[in-house]
């Protein structure tokens, strides 16, 4: 008996649950960055910034943080590669440029986010935005000074805004 | 005393032959002709599109002397392994020098070849090393096509795309 009140509870638990499905019936519907868009993103900010003789290297990563373009420039320091992969990451993850949480942890060394895999306070990257839905984030590295890559960065977002809708 | 001297003496001609012959023989700086962002961009887009033309969505790594990654190109409409698998294809290629291809087939017969324990390297067509002459500057992987023949036939236009210039 009580066993059959246990199965029922059961049963009716998962007709709430199946409440929840229906509340789920839709799918998300993301918009996402295309190869194509990424790679002219990526292109015109390296050439912005190689046009004022700095040597950079630029990295594009979508909606997960996946990698979709990385470019290395011509003379850029070694490092490049990695600081602007970690600094379009950090962009990504907390959607808004990395400079902001560069800012952001200057008075707080012990912040979390300082300790998580691929974050680095470092200004450079901005994230990709179709409205307020973050799609993905450019890095910029190997400028002298954050604010001259971040630059070169809304150079790339800029020239492709009228996709980003 | 004499022990002494002889030690004295045996340094300074290990010292003298030592930084002698080896300062004579570098005394020229080694002289690399090595990929330009340019040309990688050229060969990674020319791949995409020959396999994009064939009805294949593929990955490209184009990567430089050291194995470096010059350019990495994710295509959304491949599958998700493709990226890391154009890159190890890549510095297989590479560090091989020889086509990944060859490599797959060399240690087909021996599952527990040791270069098969190394990192990035994968046993897996679709890579071509990039020649100047004999000197192995890079290499250019692709994945995603249905067949690594396919993948390295693209992998195989981006490179004769910028033959002229690898001289």
């Amino acid at each position: 008996m009580i066993g059959t009140i246990r199965l029922l509870a059961g049963i009716s638990l998962a007709f709430a649950c199946g409440a929840a499905t229906t509340a789920n019936a839709q799918l998300a519907i993301h918009k996402d960055l295309t190869l194509p868009i990424a790679l002219t993103m990526a292109q015109t900010a390296a050439e912005m910034c190689t046009g004022q003789g700095y040597k950079v290297s630029v990295h594009v990563v979508g909606r997960d943080a996946e990698v979709l373009v990385a470019m290395r420039g011509d003379g850029a320091n070694p490092h490049t590669m990695e600081n602007s992969l970690r600094k379009a990451i950090t962009s990504r993850m907390q959607r808004r440029p990395s400079g902001e949480f560069a800012t952001a942890v200057k008075d707080n060394p012990t912040a979390g986010g300082l300790h998580l895999a691929n974050q680095i306070p470092a200004q450079g990257a901005l994230p990709i935005k179709v409205g307020d839905d973050v799609i993905g984030a450019i890095g910029v590295s190997g400028s002298p000074g954050g604010d001259k890559d971040e630059a070169c960065a809304k150079a790339g977002i800029d020239k492709v805004a009228d996709q980003l809708k | 005393m004499f022990k002494v001297a002889y030690r004295m003496a045996g340094l300074s001609l290990v010292s003298a032959l030592a930084c002698g012959v080896a300062t004579t023989a570098n005394a020229q700086l080694l002289v690399h002709k090595d990929l330009s962002l340019a040309m990688a961009a050229t060969m990674a887009t020319t791949a995409i599109a020959t396999c994009k033309g064939q009805g294949y969505n593929v990955s490209v790594n184009v990567l430089g002397r050291e194995g470096q990654v010059i350019l990495g190109l994710r295509n959304e409409l491949a599958g998700a392994a493709t990226m890391e698998n154009s890159m190890k294809k890549a510095y297989t290629a590479r560090t091989f020098r020889r086509p990944s291809g060859e490599f797959a087939n060399s240690v087909k017969g021996n599952a527990t070849a040791g270069a098969l324990f190394l990192t990035n390297i994968v046993a897996a067509q679709g890579a071509l090393p990039i020649k100047v002459g004999d000197d192995v500057i890079g290499a250019i992987g692709v994945s995603g096509a249905p067949g690594g023949d396919k993948d390295e036939a693209c992998a195989k236009a981006g490179i004769d795309k910028v033959s002229a210039d690898l001289k």
